[in-house]
């Protein structure tokens, strides 16, 4: 990257002053970077805490946490993932403490029955016209249904399908490992599809008269 | 689609790997398999195809900005910050 010109050639010649330079300029370096990422950490937020005032606290917080421990950042490792750590951290250590649902962790331990499964959602129409209802979805539906999602499957959602991170850099911004961040993004898809063909059903799309025999008591 | 034990194998080996391969998570010679397999599979191509759709709607529907008077909040705390460290 060109922007990490602050490193000095060699260590041994650095007097304490230099140091301290150093210092300052990378921490310019991090307000400057870290501020590129505002929307996306908003973003995040907004999933997370489903409120723009506790969202703009979230993001505010992040970022003074991240200032205070950039000396432990790794230069060249994902700025983006760290920031994104740090955030979810907060939220798990505030705000999720203060909401006081404890009945979400455990989610991650419920059999497929109860989640519902998104293939007989399918079954009761064609595919094609699964498709064609969510193509056609108004956004603010689609972000309503996310936001009905537990937590921890729709920040699964959103960091890979939103924010396009691999399956290995949720699983370091979500501290678990990966088959976790797999079976919560399998989840949360699954309980979305669900949602939105209910929305779709309810709308009169794409609704036909098979899915009455077709659906399973 | 036929209902061969080999079409029934493959759809469910498809199937499994479906969002791993929309998230483009599988190795080149996992992927080359699931999309052969989408090529001539109707069924399963147009599981994917939802798949996709949803990914799309999702990417559309999450598009939040920082709100000015956050921006503007964010930079004075970060001032501020380096002002006390300093």
């Amino acid at each position: 990257m060109a922007g990490t010109t602050v490193m000095a050639p060699t260590a041994t010649l650095d007097s304490p002053a230099m140091d301290e330079q150093r210092d300052e300029a990378k921490r310019d370096d991090f307000v400057e970077q870290a501020m590129q990422y505002a929307d996306q950490l908003y973003a995040a937020a907004m999933r997370m805490t489903r409120n723009p005032a506790d969202a703009a606290d979230l993001v505010q917080e992040t970022l003074l946490k991240a200032y205070a421990a950039y000396d432990s950042f790794q230069q060249g490792t994902n700025l983006r993932a760290w920031l994104y750590r740090i955030q979810t951290n907060t939220y798990i250590n505030t705000y999720r403490k203060q909401q006081r649902r404890p009945f979400e962790a455990p989610l991650d331990d419920l059999e497929e029955w109860q989640i519902g499964d998104a293939e007989s959602f399918t079954a009761m129409s064609s595919r094609s016209a699964e498709a064609e209802a969510i193509h056609r979805m108004p956004s603010g539906i689609v972000k309503d249904a996310l936001q009905q999602v537990p937590v921890d499957f729709r920040m699964a959602v959103y960091w890979v399908d939103v924010e396009g991170l691999s399956y290995a850099e949720t699983a370091e911004v979500m501290e678990t490992p990966v088959g976790t961040v797999m079976s919560r993004l399998h989840r949360g898809r699954k309980l979305l599809r669900g949602l939105l063909a209910d929305y779709a059903r309810e709308q009169g799309i794409a609704v036909q008269d098979t899915i009455v025999k077709e659906k399973k008591p | 689609m036929s209902e061969t034990p080999q079409a029934t194998k493959d759809c469910t080996e498809a199937r499994a790997a479906l969002e791993e391969y929309l998230h483009h998570e599988l190795c080149a010679e996992d992927a080359a398999d699931v999309r052969a397999h989408l090529a001539e599979c109707e069924e399963c191509s147009a599981e994917h195809h939802v798949g996709e759709m949803l990914t799309a709607a999702l990417q559309g529907a999450c598009k939040d900005r920082a709100p000015e008077e956050l921006r503007a909040k964010l930079l004075e705390s970060l001032r501020a910050a380096k002002a006390s460290h300093a």
